[in-house]
């Protein structure tokens, strides 16, 4: 499972990652690569390095050592606001929403940013990007939710809602960190039917981490497994199933 | 009643105050909407922005002293020494700010603060420009608008257009993403938005809109004092919003109206209790009206955080 030797023609790749937190290798020399339109689950016991790693991609936190190459361009240590415009969108596993702007504004405040109209202080905001904002509340079925305060809706559409600011910013790829967590099981396939759905229609490219693995083996493309900051096992969902090292540390006493 | 509609009878009250009004009080009512501007400006960092600042009177007295200097020290006239006001104000906010918004929560507050002790220290032992602890006298505006009916509307027009730009600014898409840092920084970086960059820019803004306050203080004053940039100064901003409500665009100017008539009827009577007097009143309206005076007629509360589930 060696990575590709060229970078061309992948939409994200890490090249011997590492960060250590104390005597802790968060991640410890990982090594991903993703090719434009995969559908990629990031799994793991919990401390496997997940979360380290998404931060560690999205800029959230300085890596130690190893390189970040999004679309073929070096991005180590930018910030998470330059590679939100270069096309890296992110949700968080504790949601992360702006809690007293309403749904609608939730979702216009990203597509004014997403067109750099963020220093803009002549023209009225509220008519700006309307259309745009409420068609993408209705495509993550938030459309009847739109005047609400978004703090005050329930934690499943809070869930949607994130999904809807991120993708506001038409990213190319979308890091969505547990995006299921805290919903009922029937509701994780929902949204994760409507993240892949998306993601065929529109080319994005997705890797997500889940600790459910009935919605992992439902939709992802491909599967990575951390163990102990490293990559344990890569490849197709019916591989990783039948991995005897991935079988051993995960999958048996995942439930 | 519609916001227009109130919006125009409180325009009509006020346009035909000189009237009914015995100068005092418009000289009263002068004061209220330049303290009302200074608490409006510093309220676009804390009620839109989330930064707290302690220093805000920085930038009202660089106003007035940039004013006061103009016409005192190079005798231009005041429609050439007011706009310089805010132009000082502005670049001081840039200067200090482009510090200050690295930090954040009591840092930010502190580093404000600090840098506001900078301006009053400079002000008070630079005696030959700023004349010190004496301060500088006798900045009077032209005769056209020395009496206090003339220098009212005057402030008003000033204070009108000031609060109308601010109202702008909140509703633009600037402040659209102002309020997304406000309430959550680490996802504002996450929609595209430098987040340091935007608090700097809104910083120089409520900076410029105080140094409009300062200067027009120091033509409705007379005279200008180091203390314009003391600590004590910096809080009246922050307890007048507090009062008014800081949760709404008008709270300021609300609360800059009940201050100074409460500060004018408890003082006159008991001056030496107006400070206990004015503590136990915020008190009161931290615990019982979070929205501040406007709360009581129905604005939006947003104090109380919906409680997050998990």
């Amino acid at each position: 499972m060696a990575p590709p030797a060229s970078r061309e023609g992948l939409v994200l790749q890490t090249s011997a990652l590492r960060k250590r937190f104390g005597g802790v290798h968060a991640v410890n020399g990982v090594d991903l690569a993703v090719p434009p339109g995969d559908l990629r689950a990031i799994i793991g016991p919990n401390g496997a390095g997940k979360t380290t790693l998404f931060n560690l991609i999205t800029g959230d936190i300085a890596h130690d050592t190893g390189q970040i190459y999004f679309s073929g361009e070096e991005v180590s240590g930018l910030p998470p606001n330059h590679l939100c415009r270069r096309g890296m969108g992110r949700t968080f596993q504790v949601t992360s929403i702006f809690r007293r702007l309403t749904a609608l504004e939730n979702v216009q405040t990203a597509f004014l940013s997403h067109h750099q109209r963020q220093f803009n202080i002549f023209a009225p905001a509220r008519r700006l990007y309307r259309d745009e904002a409420l068609g993408m509340l209705e495509r993550v079925g938030l459309r009847e939710q739109a005047a609400k305060p978004s703090g005050i809706l329930a934690h499943g559409d809070q869930r949607r809602l994130e999904l809807a600011i991120a993708l506001a910013s038409a990213p190319r790829l979308l890091l969505l960190d547990e995006p299921t967590a805290g919903m009922a099981p029937r509701e994780r396939h929902e949204i994760m039917a409507l993240v892949a759905g998306i993601a065929a229609d529109t080319g994005l490219t997705v890797v997500f981490t889940e600790h459910d693995m009935d919605v992992v083996f439902a939709v992802a493309q491909r599967i990575t497994v951390l163990h102990q900051g490293a990559v344990l096992a890569e490849g197709v969902p019916a591989d990783v199933r039948a991995n005897g090292d991935v079988q051993r540390v995960y999958l048996r006493q995942a439930h | 009643m519609s916001p227009r509609t109130w919006l125009g009878i409180v325009v009509l009250v006020l346009a035909v105050a000189p009237l009914a009004l015995p100068p005092f009080f418009l000289q009263l009512l002068t004061e209220i909407a330049i303290i009302g501007l200074f608490a409006t400006a510093f309220n676009l960092l804390m009620g839109f922005g989330g930064m707290v600042s302690f220093g805000h009177a920085a930038y009202f007295a660089l106003g007035a002293y940039t004013a006061a200097l103009l016409v005192k020290r190079a005798g231009v006239p005041l429609l050439v020494a007011l706009p310089a006001a805010p132009v000082a104000a502005a670049a001081g906010a840039l200067l200090f700010g482009f510090f200050i918004v690295r930090l954040s929560h009591t840092y930010f507050a502190m580093l404000s603060l600090a840098f506001a002790q900078i301006v009053f220290t400079v002000i008070f032992k630079w005696k030959a420009l700023t004349g010190g602890d004496d301060g500088l006298l006798d900045v009077w505006p032209p005769a056209l608008l020395k009496s206090p009916a003339a220098y009212y509307y005057f402030t008003l027009a000033i204070v009108g257009v000031c609060v109308f730009a601010l109202h702008a600014i909140v509703d633009s898409p600037f402040g659209y993403a102002l309020k997304a840092v406000r309430e959550n920084p680490r996802r504002a970086r996450y929609i595209g938005i430098d987040v340091r960059r935007h608090q700097l820019v809104a910083f120089v803004i409520s900076g410029a809109f105080s140094g409009v306050a300062g200067g027009l203080f120091a033509f409705y004053n007379g005279s200008v004092f180091p203390d314009f940039a003391y600590f004590t100064k910096s809080f009246e901003p922050l307890v007048v919003a507090l009062l008014g409500g800081v949760q709404s665009f008008f709270g300021p100017l609300t609360g800059a109206l009940g201050f100074k008539i409460l500060e004018w009827l408890i003082s006159r009577q008991w001056p030496v209790y107006w400070p206990l007097f004015l503590g136990g009143i915020v008190v009161v309206v931290i615990v019982a009206l979070p929205g501040g005076f406007v709360g009581l007629v129905g604005g939006r509360q947003w104090r109380r955080r919906p409680a997050a589930k998990a």
